[in-house]
């Protein structure tokens, strides 16, 4: 009977045209939307391999350099790049790249905001790793892109509503309801095999191309693609229901118009504003502004307590001593405990902050359950791992990857030593460890979850209304 | 040329003599709207092979009563049973055994006359039927094939009639509920309607027919009932009315 | 008979429980989001005030130094805020709020409000820009599209007409009829805002009543345009639900569909480099050497001697100073095609706002509250300017005061010489100048959908 229903449905469509129309300005949409994550992901591709090769050439530059010294076919002039403060300063710096999400070329998300690649080196600190990104004209920023992830959080459910704002309205109004109701089927029936149809059309054009965004950027994480399918899928189906339920309370299909749009509004675009003000006015941010402050002070004082501060600082690590006298300690150990001085006040600082941000963050994660268009984002910009959660991994990696290089090259520098062409093997590398999927999944679980939960509430109080639904009038 | 009251007797005695139990059956069948009674206490049977014609003013409570019979009013008290079957507790069932036919059949414009039919009888639980047995009964309905094929935007009034027809036949429906079938249509084609009516009859189906029309009543009516205030005021064959005035009879009761 | 129709009008819609219910939730997000960009400006405006007096009382306070060190520290400078743009923070939480000013480089700017955001904030804050921007016209749209549609459905317009009553006097009734209904929620939402300014801005109020004032003037403009588009498509709609359905069709592709394609097309046409390639090419030019023969020879012929050291001024900071020179036109070049190219970006948007009012509208927003791109770029031009000053103060004062001495320290008396870092923001006219795009398309989208309006209630059918 469902079946039949859909069928009807479809030659019902078709013959006005309705389908054809909306088929192909979806299937449009969705292709604009594909090309245009396909771009970015082409930009960051290429960005992260000229960036590699860089980092090749330089490296490769200094090993040559540190080899002529050693064989004595060059002397030293200039900064000695066998010194641990060469070596692990800016000039022997090391890239630490976040490889593109395995969906990024279907959600943009945070990737064109965070950075996605640090050099990391002795200079590096708290403020090197909430700075910089890519280059991009803040309009543009604000505004988003119009990818894939877009299409379907802020278009689809539009689509949604144009194709069912009238499920049941449009057939009393036209007087088929009448004699439909007076065959012995349930009018949920017939309302199930409307919304079959519709899904199948819309959801089936979206996964379609979601499929075609996978094969070209060549994913190899299928989970990823499940996860992104079932958040579509399932956040259209909410749609779906609200469209039911709206149609089933019995009025026309203007007011159902009215209603839908209004629905839509306040939960795709209303909410979620909303819920970025209550945040910055419930836990508001302490300035970042006075981080540089903060740094100023601590480094002012630093740089006059140089002596002090690498006294203290051997009392504090002895295991970076290794015997050493203070008195041997060079120049660039007293800088070394000068910056770590200012590093330390400066996470101080940082940590406090971090604190209030968390704070701010854990407050959205709650509220985000007040809209299923944020629930989608998470899901979406998870699965296609471009999301806050991803980019959080990439900079806590990031940061223990700048403490591993501390610990090789600071000894080095508070020891006075220089490095050798063997040590160079040595040097810590950095590889971004992707989050397990178990994990992932478990994450992601509540925000589907919770959207399951909605579309389901959704669609019951539709049913049973449907049931009471009034036939005429 | 006196009308006649119809009491209960007047049933007790009809009753028997249909061969099988009535298909459309009200038994004080009340609907109120707050302290207005649209049908109130309504006794009521349409039997196989029966034209039953209501009449009444606007407003009498003949609409009402059809709308009991398909369920899509609740009643107040009493039941409206078709096939034996109470259609309060049995509304898709009692559904098998019913056709509708509004005062204006709607269908999907932009669908044809058999694309349409195909719809409806699928609907009704008669599975895919073949395409030419749709056309023989769109034919049967007196839809030629030509119309059949034609989108149903382009209908009139009374070919889209004829396709709510060849629903019910399609349907094998032993019930027919008419409401003001030939308002709006020309003589002709209302002609043509009492036509197909009788046919049905003769195949046996109960018919209810809600309707203005008093010719056609006399002229296709197997009883006459007139409603007023919710109430069956007079009931009475065609055979009774025999060459009495229908419109005096009619006239007669709507005086206070 | 105008007045008499719209009075009519408003009568029906001031009853009408749906505008009752829409009207009360635009004010209440019109004054939550309102209030919302007042404290944030506030708090702003604070943090930057403090920031940037710890700036300056470091720079004065770094005691005894050589100048080039002191140049090598810097100072640090923030982007204020205009009071409107508590109205509209335009590109403020993705641009960034502070900028080192430093020898040799000119910096990025960092401290993007944004980054700190979670993925939630791409949705955007609650402004009362957006509310007017997207909700005030939705509610133009629920309040107009029945205008024509929906009494030719009642039958009333036929009886209107056959009044005598011609149909461009039942569209401009209407047309004012529903203008009343909005005035009802905007006036006392402007003399609100009016009031805030008053109150709460400090510094003179002038340039920014100004800007206010032609601020009100484009809202408006883009009110009348979406009712005078609702009203002709009312007009001209064989039943009010596809009026319905095609206002909210240019309704989305409005607000929704085109500010994105935009964003996009606006790449494709004028790429901007990746922050790799950009840092790599600055970096490749600044490296090339400076002919510093050169230089001297020319030092030496200027003064007329021999050797360095027989010189009246001290070399080191000329060529400091040379060397500066020498890397401000390579930032010139590559921060000037960078700016040069978002230019152009936003002028994409512009442009594109011949297909949505929307986009034409925010440019003006943006740029009247001074939270867009341009107004952004001529802070970093001032504080460019500003670090260059600065840097130039100090290689000269090594340059001319430091004439044989071994270790040359400068003191106070040279940090106090330079003033305080101020920043002023561009005149209404220079803002208007750079908006002459958005002017036009607006100003065509009034006329045009005047015209079309007009045309279309003339023709519009009895039922």
């Amino acid at each position: 009977m469902l079946s039949h229903v859909m069928r009807h449905e479809a030659r019902s469509l078709a013959a006005d045209r309705t389908l054809q129309a909306v088929a192909l300005l979806f299937g449009a949409i969705l292709v604009y939307a594909l090309a245009n994550g396909v771009a970015w992901l082409r930009v960051q591709e290429t960005t992260l391999a000229s960036a590699a090769a860089d980092d090749l050439t330089r490296r490769e530059a200094l090993a040559a350099q540190i080899r002529a010294l050693e064989d004595g076919t060059a002397t030293p002039a200039g900064g000695d790049p066998r010194a641990p403060a060469t070596l692990g300063g800016a000039r022997g710096a090391r890239l630490a790249a976040l490889p593109p999400g395995p969906l990024g070329a279907l959600a943009a998300g945070q990737g064109d905001l965070l950075p996605f690649y640090y050099q990391v080196s002795l200079a590096s600190n708290d403020q090197s790793f909430v700075q910089n990104g890519e280059i991009e004209n803040p309009l543009n920023l604000m505004v988003g892109r119009f990818d894939l992830a877009f299409v379907l959080i802020f278009v689809l459910p539009l689509l949604i509503l144009v194709v069912s704002y009238n499920l049941i309205s449009a057939e009393r109004e036209q007087g088929t309801l009448a004699l439909t109701l007076a065959q012995p089927v349930p009018l949920a029936t017939v309302v199930g095999g409307k919304v079959a149809l519709r899904a199948l059309v819309v959801l089936g054009a979206a996964v379609a191309l979601t499929l075609a965004g996978a094969l070209i950027v060549e994913t190899d994480r299928p989970g990823a693609l499940v996860l992104w399918t079932v958040s579509v899928t399932l956040y259209a189906l909410f749609w779906f229901a609200l469209a039911v339920a709206v149609n089933a309370l019995g009025r026309g299909s203007a007011w159902n118009a009215t209603v839908l749009v209004g629905a839509w509004l306040a939960l795709v675009v209303v909410v979620p504003a909303l819920v970025n003000v209550a945040a910055h006015l419930i836990h508001p941010l302490p300035s970042r502004v006075e981080m540089i402050t903060a740094q100023r002070d601590a480094s002012n004082d630093a740089v006059n307590r140089r002596s002090e501060l690498l006294a203290r600082y051997y009392e504090d690590h002895p295991e970076m001593v290794q015997g050493l006298a203070l008195d041997t300690a060079n120049a660039a150990a007293r800088s070394w405990a000068a910056t770590e001085e200012v590093n330390r006040r400066l996470s101080e600082v940082a940590s406090r902050y971090e604190a209030r941000l968390a704070e701010q963050h854990r407050l959205i994660g709650r509220w985000r359950f007040l809209s299923p268009a944020l629930l989608a984002q998470d899901a979406l910009l998870d699965a296609a791992g471009t999301g806050d959660a991803r980019f959080g991994r990439f900079r806590g990696q990031v940061m223990e990857f700048a403490e591993a290089w501390k610990a090789f090259f600071v000894p080095h520098v508070l020891a006075g030593t220089h490095l050798s062409s063997a040590d160079l093997e040595a040097v810590p590398e950095f590889r971004f460890v992707e989050e397990p999927p178990g994990a992932l999944a478990r994450r992601v679980a509540a925000p589907l979850l919770v959207l399951t939960g909605l579309t389901l509430v959704v669609a019951g109080v539709g049913l049973r209304l449907l049931s009471r639904y009034p036939v005429l009038g | 040329m006196s009308a006649t009251n119809v009491g209960p007797e007047l049933r007790a005695e009809t009753a028997p003599a249909q061969p099988k139990g009535a298909v459309l059956e009200a038994t004080g069948l009340t609907r109120r709207y707050g302290d207005l009674a649209a049908v109130d206490g309504l006794d009521l049977s349409v039997h196989p092979g029966e034209i039953y014609c209501l009449l009444g003013p606007n407003g009498a409570g003949k609409t009402t009563t059809i709308n009991l019979f398909l369920g899509f009013v609740a009643p107040t008290s009493g039941s409206a049973r078709v096939g034996g079957l109470d259609v309060a507790t049995h509304p898709l069932e009692t559904k098998h055994h019913l056709a509708y036919i509004p005062e204006q059949v709607m269908l999907y414009r932009n669908l044809t006359g058999v694309e349409n039919l195909e719809y409806f009888a699928t609907l009704a639980g008669k599975g895919a039927l073949p395409r030419t047995d749709l056309l023989r009964i769109l034919g049967e309905a007196g839809l030629p094939a030509v119309a059949a094929e034609r989108r149903v935007g382009t209908y009139s009034k009374g070919m889209r009639q004829r396709v709510g027809i060849a629903i019910a036949i399609a349907k094998g429906a032993e019930a027919l509920l008419l409401d003001e079938p030939t308002s709006g249509l020309d003589p002709k084609a209302s002609n043509e309607f009492s036509a197909l009516l009788d046919g049905m009859r003769q195949r046996g189906v109960a018919v209810l027919m809600a309707t203005h029309d008093l010719f056609r009543a006399k002229e296709n009516g197997t009883r006459v009932g007139i409603m007023r205030h919710g109430r069956l005021v007079v009931e009475m064959t065609t055979a009774e009315l025999g060459h009495a005035d229908l419109e005096r009879v009619y006239l007669d009761h709507m005086r206070d | 008979m105008i007045g008499h129709i719209a009075r009519k009008e408003l009568a029906e819609l001031v009853r009408d429980g749906r505008f009752r219910w829409a009207a009360a939730i635009v004010a209440g997000l019109l004054l939550v989001s309102a209030g919302a960009g007042w404290t944030r400006y506030r708090d702003v405006s604070a943090q930057h005030a403090a920031a940037a007096a710890a700036t300056r009382a470091h720079w004065l306070g770094q005691g005894e130094k050589n100048p080039h060190s002191a140049a090598h520290y810097g100072i640090y400078a923030f982007k204020p805020r205009l009071p409107l743009s508590f109205l509209d923070q335009g590109v403020d939480e993705f641009a960034g709020t502070t900028v080192w000013l430093e020898a040799h480089r000119q910096n990025d700017f960092m401290m993007r409000p944004a980054q700190d955001a979670t993925a939630a904030q791409r949705f955007g804050n609650a402004t009362a820009a957006g509310v007017l921007q997207l909700l005030v016209p939705l509610l133009v749209v629920l309040l107009a599209f029945g205008a024509f549609a929906g009494e030719r459905e009642q039958g009333t317009l036929r009886q209107t007409l056959a009044l005598g009553v011609s149909r461009t006097q039942v569209a401009w009734g209407k047309a004012l009829g529903i203008a009343g209904a909005l005035a009802l929620l905007l006036v006392p939402a402007a003399l609100l805002g009016a009031a805030a300014l008053l109150l709460g801005s400090a510094g003179a109020v002038a340039p920014t009543f100004g800007r206010g004032a032609v601020l009100v003037a484009v809202y408006l403009a883009y009110f009348g345009v979406f009712l005078a588009v609702s009203l002709a498509v009312s007009a001209r709609a064989s039943s009010s639900r596809l009026a319905l359905l095609v206002l909210l069709g240019f309704w989305a592709v409005n607000g929704l569909i085109a500010p994105r394609v935009a964003v996009d097309l606006s790449k494709r046409l004028d790429p901007a480099p990746t922050a790799f390639e950009f840092a790599r090419a600055i970096q490749a030019e600044l490296s090339e050497p400076m002919d510093v023969a050169r230089l001297e020879r020319e030092v030496l012929d200027q003064y007329g001697v021999e050797t360095l050291d027989a010189l009246p001024v001290n070399f080191a900071g000329i060529r400091l100073q040379a060397s500066e020179e020498h890397g401000d036109v390579v930032f010139d070049r590559h921060y000037g095609a960078l700016w040069d190219a978002f230019g152009r970006q936003s002028r994409t948007h512009e442009a594109i706002g011949a297909l949505s009012p929307l986009l034409a509208v925010r440019a003006l927003s943006m740029g009247l509250a001074g939270t867009d791109v341009e107004q952004h770029r001529h802070f970093a031009a001032a504080a460019e300017a500003y670090r260059r000053s600065l840097v130039k103060a100090m290689n000269d004062d090594l340059a001319f005061s430091s004439v044989g001495v071994a270790a040359y320290a400068a003191g106070p008396e040279l940090w106090e010489s330079v003033p305080a870092f101020t920043y002023e923001a561009p005149r209404l006219a220079s803002v208007l100048g750079s908006r002459t795009m958005s002017l036009i398309v607006l100003g065509l989208w009034v006329l045009g959908s005047l015209l079309v309006a007009a045309g279309a209630v003339r023709r519009a059918p009895v039922d």
